[in-house]
């Protein structure tokens, strides 16, 4: 950046309320409140989803439920459902009605905000001198939240009443008194309840922590500061992003990809972007998408809007805060009843899948703008594996939910990563020690799946593969997989990566499964093998060193035919 | 003559710094020479022989020498390590570059985490596998582990790290191949990870011990040179090389364990503020040490710190107990910018030494931290060492004048800012290791050392809410004399998942036993006196379903559950808030440190002339918080005799420190010269 550029932004906003120094400090104090209560929450949690995996977000939003500051770990998915929960609470309660020591909770998509049930939203308003002044908010994804089938995920369901438990905004807590009435609800909801018990004490307790913190801030600085610091935030992030848009050449940029199926019937499931950029503002069109199906991959309008702020910020502005300031940019149009904005009684569970397809349709738009940010198509998935059974050790039920991570596309100026997680997720994988600690199972191998990373210049990244059998029981698998028929595309030349898929295997053999296999049985004796898809290249292949493709095969990532199929020349020479 | 020094030297990647003390008159000797990276024991050895030159001893009068190094990690850092390959569990090869299968930076696509030490051609496979509770599940075939050989020696690789699954419940299957390799490759570095960190989470596990075996040639090498060299010139001393968790460790297990070194002078830092703390009658103290670059902060309680048992090494995993240490950049040469919302940063990008701080006069042209403090009049205008080194002053104006232009207020008001937003940065760190540990800073006396701390401690003070700062005689040297008073201390551990049911009791035990017994072997070989014997257990606790286990210090029978079980509910309750009575408990790990007694020293004696009513050596104006700058005096560190007292605002001057004392502010000189600083009601 220049010394100019830095002299208009600083000019541009310095008459808009306090110095850059006031705000920067007391942002400063904030970002610490979040941070800190992240950690405790996943510390404290019992659910292998927070604890291990980091499937978790915390927030502070103002009193008109504007998002105004995220941990800077929070997922980008839950970026839209703490400001529809606010929404929600807000619609339903007027401002006189909520009182200290109030705590909310939510997870409905279709009337509290929330992107699918097993993630609960949690809000608690802070006070400060008997005013509102904002709410401190947490989100946590819980292994479990009922429904037809352990882990409330996977696919084979056709309305949300089968995914889980409703919560429509629900006061837990009413001036500081537990409801031990709706507490009793929701545990019964819900399997294994006594874990369920410990992440809904875990993210009270986070939520207390956070109000006892804001509560010292706001005795230091007062209430009327840190407003006029929360707008001046908003302010100069929503600038920030429009300077960001302004940087695009005007125009309108498409893009369309297809979802393989909704595990319901419904194939080939097409997602159609249309970009107008227009100085300052990009309009996403979303209105030529599928309907809504029947199975459980539609988003929210939230979830879609999630997804475009994800691919702003990682594409024009990687380093900018998270806030309300940026979700003013994102401007939809989408068709109420499609997959990008589906009505109730739509299931959701697996919406994931989809928000990372519409981040790869938008990075596929806005690649010839912005050739050194875009990536090839990377795995554009959230594998799930649920197995679940009682456990012969202690004839107790349990639970085992993972999602895997694959190929990351690649880039302009290097290879994608191999076996990890992409956009807008980014969730740990479980120790193989802990797996086999806790559960009556035993990782029979985990490694990269062979010439899963699509060909180019830059190579696209390996997929992931992991295979899983019990020990000594039989067991239910079930899974939900994306980009198993159509492959992650390669950019600007790259080839496409390979797609993934889920096997049975046994001593009959090897059966294929489909991509979103409902309560498989496995017997003792079977395993399950799990390969996620790998992604796309960026460039031709033959743009690609020598010196690269020996490092191919070197690695064994590769097998011979592969590369001498792809890079003729560099093999040869 | 007897053996009446001691000697603690601490290598930095640029400097080795020396520091001796002689135990009867408490004289102090220091030096200070370049390091030799290539083998960091020349640097050590010229510099001893020097230092004994120079203070007028013969090194055969050295009783003892600790040694703090950051030879491990700056090899870490600029990958000069061994040829490592690595042999894990059949169809487990990929585990080490898998990690945790997620990326360093959410939005940013092009962060990756670094790829593994050993690439996937060196990584190899051996048929065997245990199970969950130790069994073995697949035996281990010795004909894969010859393969495995013969592809070794073709690819001549200098070091090799075995870890297995579950190799911390059985270390049989890796052990065995560790035999078989040492026998087959000789001058091969081995490391298991049963020995190296026999804990539960694979990944972790194994990274650690990859990166030990990437060390080991190296620094084995290293160790040699200097053991031999300080044998020939102080038959008589011991020698102890500091490790990550803060005790002194034999030569032989660094030179096994090289990776234990990762922390070695923080924890050295962290000693020396130990030690000041207990001359000085403090008990409970956070400490901030500010370089050029970066500040450590770290949390003192009883005397004694917390450790951390995960942390980044070269953006790597490691496991491994550490003190518990939060580094951030904001230092003397950090840098203010602008983000491109507007708002003012500063940090963590840094001049460095090279081009430095616009006031050095070597090229730098933005505004740094240490150009704030020259504009404030904060830092003497002759300059830094004793005057050793002027500073431009009009550069500094210069610069933090142009952010006064952005900005739209004067220069001072821009200086001030960039220390605030400074401090704002550090105190983040602080919470991070007091307040999110449920540990309430305003309870703590606040340490500034390193060259920069003192300059930057009474905002912090503020913030925080924290009344009082403890000044040590010297901060800038506070690791080397660190070392002088560091004792010999192991950390053993038994890490196993025992439900806390009355069934417990006698496993506990056992596992306690086994360990007592080993470290009544350790107190063997280290031939420490019987009377200078002490241990700690503590055992890793955690609610049956989290992840995450509290540190339970045992202080009765391991067989008394019930007062472990209240134990670890008050801590779950100081570190989350709340705790579950009806909840089942479990243990993870149990850990025993045997330690010898830390050395005595006395304290040096002050300059003659000192005196407690000490005369300001010049007056110069200082920007404190007020609209004007206020005529300050200067006070020269050694003419302040124990017992002075004096009121801010002033400023203390030292050769290798500035302190600053803002209005309102009490001092006194204690009985070893530390300066106890009570800070003035005004601020706040």
């Amino acid at each position: 950046m220049t010394l100019h550029d830095t002299l208009t932004a600083a000019t541009a906003t310095a008459s808009d309320g306090p110095d850059a120094i006031t705000v920067e400090i007391v942002a400063s104090a904030f970002r610490s409140v979040v941070d800190e209560t992240f950690i405790a929450l996943m510390k404290s949690a019992y659910s292998t989803n927070i604890k291990e995996r980091h499937d978790h977000s915390t927030a502070i939003c103002d009193r008109a439920g504007r998002l105004i500051v995220q941990a800077e770990m929070s997922l980008p998915i839950h970026l839209a459902s703490m400001t529809g929960l606010m929404q929600a609470v807000l619609t339903r309660y007027a401002p006189e009605d909520i009182r200290e020591g109030d705590i909310f909770v939510a997870n409905d998509p279709h009337v509290a905000g929330g992107t699918h049930l097993p993630d609960i939203n949690y809000a608690a308003p802070i006070f400060v001198d008997g005013r509102l002044l904002g709410f401190v908010c947490n989100i946590a994804h819980h292994a479990d939240i009922g429904g037809m089938v352990p882990g409330s995920m996977a696919g084979g369901m056709s309305e949300i009443y089968q995914e889980g438990l409703r919560i429509p905004v629900v006061r837990l807590f009413r001036a500081g008194e537990l409801q031990q009435d709706i507490l009793d609800l929701l545990l019964l909801n819900a399997r294994i309840p006594q874990e369920r018990r410990g992440d809904h004490f875990a993210q009270i307790a986070a939520c207390r922590l956070g109000l006892r913190r804001v509560g010292e801030i706001a005795e230091r600085y007062g209430a009327a500061l840190i407003e006029q610091v929360w707008d001046s935030l908003l302010t100069r992030t929503h600038a920030r992003m429009r300077a960001a848009i302004a940087g695009l050449p005007d125009g309108v940029y498409r893009f369309e990809d297809v979802m393989d199926d909704d595990g319901c019937g419904t194939s080939d499931i097409p997602i159609r972007l249309e970009i107008t950029v227009t100085g300052d503002r990009a309009v996403f069109d979303l209105r030529g998408s599928a309907p809504q199906v029947k199975g459980n991959i539609n988003l929210t309008r939230n979830a879609a809007k999630a997804a475009v702020a994800y691919a702003l910020r990682t594409l024009l502005d990687p380093e900018i805060a998270n806030n309300e300031g940026i979700l003013d940019c994102c401007e939809l149009l989408t068709e109420p009843g499609s997959i990008v904005d589906c009505i109730a009684p739509a299931p959701v569970a697996q919406r994931l899948n989809t928000s990372q397809r519409l981040v790869d349709v938008i990075i596929g738009a806005l690649a010839p703008a912005l050739p050194d940010a875009a990536v090839g198509a990377s795995n554009g998935a959230n594998t799930t594996a649920v197995f679940s059974g009682i456990d012969p050790r202690n004839g107790r039920p349990y639970l085992y939910l993972e999602t895997l991570g694959g190929g990351a596309g690649g880039r302009s100026d290097r290879d994608g990563k191999d076996g990890v997680q992409v956009h807008i997720t980014n969730t740990s994988n479980l120790p193989i020690e802990a797996i086999e600690t806790e559960y009556p199972l035993r990782v029979v191998s985990y490694g990269f799946v062979e010439d899963s990373g699509g060909a180019g210049r830059y190579r696209g990244g390996a997929g992931l593969r992991r295979v899983i059998a019990p020990v000594e029981h039989d067991c239910t698998f079930n899974g939900a997989g994306e980009r198993f028929a159509h492959a992650p595309w390669g950019i600007f030349g790259g080839t496409e990566g390979r797609p993934g898929r889920f096997v049975l295997t046994g001593p009959e053999g090897e059966t294929v499964l489909v991509a979103k296999p409902s309560a498989v049985p496995l017997r003792r004796d079977q395993a399950v093998i799990v390969e996620t898809p790998g992604s796309g290249g960026y460039g031709t292949p033959a743009e690609r060193s020598a010196g690269a493709v020996a490092e191919d095969a070197l690695s064994g990532k590769y097998t011979a035919a592969f590369l001498d199929r792809n890079y003729p020349a560099q093999r040869r020479g | 003559m007897a053996e009446t020094w001691t000697i603690g030297v601490d290598v930095g990647g640029t400097f080795t710094d020396l520091c001796a003390i002689e135990s009867a008159s408490g004289r102090i000797a220091l030096n200070k020479v370049s390091s030799t990276p290539a083998n960091p024991a020349e640097a050590i050895i010229a510099g001893l022989d020097a230092l004994a030159e120079k203070a007028g001893f013969d090194l055969g009068d050295v009783r003892a020498i600790g040694h703090g190094t950051t030879v491990a990690t700056n090899a870490l850092i600029q990958r000069t390590g061994a040829k490592v390959a690595m042999v894990t569990t059949r169809n487990f090869r990929d585990l080490v570059e898998i990690g945790r299968q997620i990326r360093p930076k959410m939005y940013d696509l092009k962060a990756d985490f670094p790829p593994p030490l050993a690439p996937r051609h060196l990584r190899f496979e051996v048929d065997e596998r245990i199970g969950a509770d130790g069994a073995v599940v697949e035996p281990l075939d010795m004909a894969s582990v010859d393969a495995v050989i013969e592809s070794l020696r073709a690819e001549q690789v200098e070091a090799v790290a075995i870890a297995f699954l579950f190799a911390y419940l059985n270390p049989a299957h890796e052990q065995a191949v560790k035999a078989r390799l040492v026998a087959a490759l000789p001058g091969v570095a081995v490391s298991a990870s049963s020995d190296v960190m026999p804990e539960f989470r694979e990944y972790e596990r194994s990274s650690t011990t990859l990166l030990n075996a990437y060390l080991q040639p190296a620094f084995a090498q290293y160790m040699h040179t200097l053991q031999a060299e300080v044998a020939t010139r102080s038959p008589k001393s011991s020698l102890g090389v500091n490790q990550s968790s803060g005790g002194l460790m034999s030569v032989g297990t660094a030179r096994e364990f090289p990776i234990r070194t990762a922390m070695s002078g923080p924890a050295a830092g962290a000693n020396g503020a130990i030690h000041t703390a207990m001359q000085s009658g403090v008990a409970n103290v956070i400490t901030f040490d500010v370089g050029g670059t970066s500040a450590d902060v770290a949390l003192i309680r009883n005397r004694s710190i917390g450790l951390a048992f995960d942390r980044d090494v070269a953006d790597f995993p490691v496991r491994m107990p550490m003190v518990d240490i939060n580094t951030v950049g904001a230092g003397g040469g950090s840098l203010a910018w602008f983000d491109r919302d507007g708002l003012m940063k500063v940090g963590p990008a840094s001049a460095g030494a090279r081009p430095g701080p616009a006031c050095y006069g070597r090229g730098g042209d933005q505004a740094t931290v240490t150009d704030a403090n020259v504009v404030l009049g904060r830092l003497s205008t002759s300059g830094l060492l004793g005057g050793d080194m002027s500073l431009d002053v009009e550069a500094s104006f210069r610069v933090v004048g142009r952010v006064a232009g952005q900005l739209g207020c004067t220069v001072e008001t821009a200086a001030r800012g960039i220390l605030d937003v400074m401090a704002a940065n550090m105190v983040r760190a602080i919470r991070a290791i007091s307040v999110e540990r449920g540990h309430d800073p305003r309870d703590f006396v606040l340490m500034p050392f390193g060259g920069a701390g003192p300059l930057h401690a009474e905002a912090c003070a503020r913030a925080l809410g924290i009344a009082q700062i403890l000044v040590p005689l010297s901060p800038g040297i506070l690791c080397a004399q660190g070392l002088l008073v560091a004792g010999r201390s192991e950390s053993l551990v038994r890490s196993q998942r025992i439900a806390l049911t009355p069934a417990a009791g006698p496993t506990l035990e056992a596992l306690a036993e086994e360990m007592r017994r080993e470290a009544d072997q350790w107190f063997e070989a280290e031939a420490i006196p019987a009377n200078e014997r002490s241990a700690t257990l503590v055992a890793d606790m955690r609610y049956i379903s989290q992840n995450y286990e509290l540190q339970i210090p045992v202080t009765g029978a391991l067989t008394d559950l019930e007062t472990l079980r209240q134990s670890f509910f008050e801590a779950h309750a100081r570190a989350y808030g709340f705790f579950n009575a009806d909840d089942p408990v479990e243990v993870m790990a149990l850990r025993l440190t045997p330690q010898g007694a830390r050395p005595e020293i006395g304290s040096p004696p002050g300059r003659a002339t000192a005196s407690r009513v000490p005369q300001p050596k010049s007056r110069r104006p200082v920007w404190f918080s007020g609209s004007q700058a206020l005529d300050t005096p200067v006070y020269d560190r050694d003419d302040l005799a124990a017992g002075t007292e004096l009121t801010g605002p002033a400023v203390i001057d030292q050769f290798d420190s500035t302190l600053l004392l803002f209005p309102g502010d009490l001092v006194r000189v204690d009985g070893a010269r530390n300066i106890l600083i009570t800070r003035g009601e005004t601020e706040l």
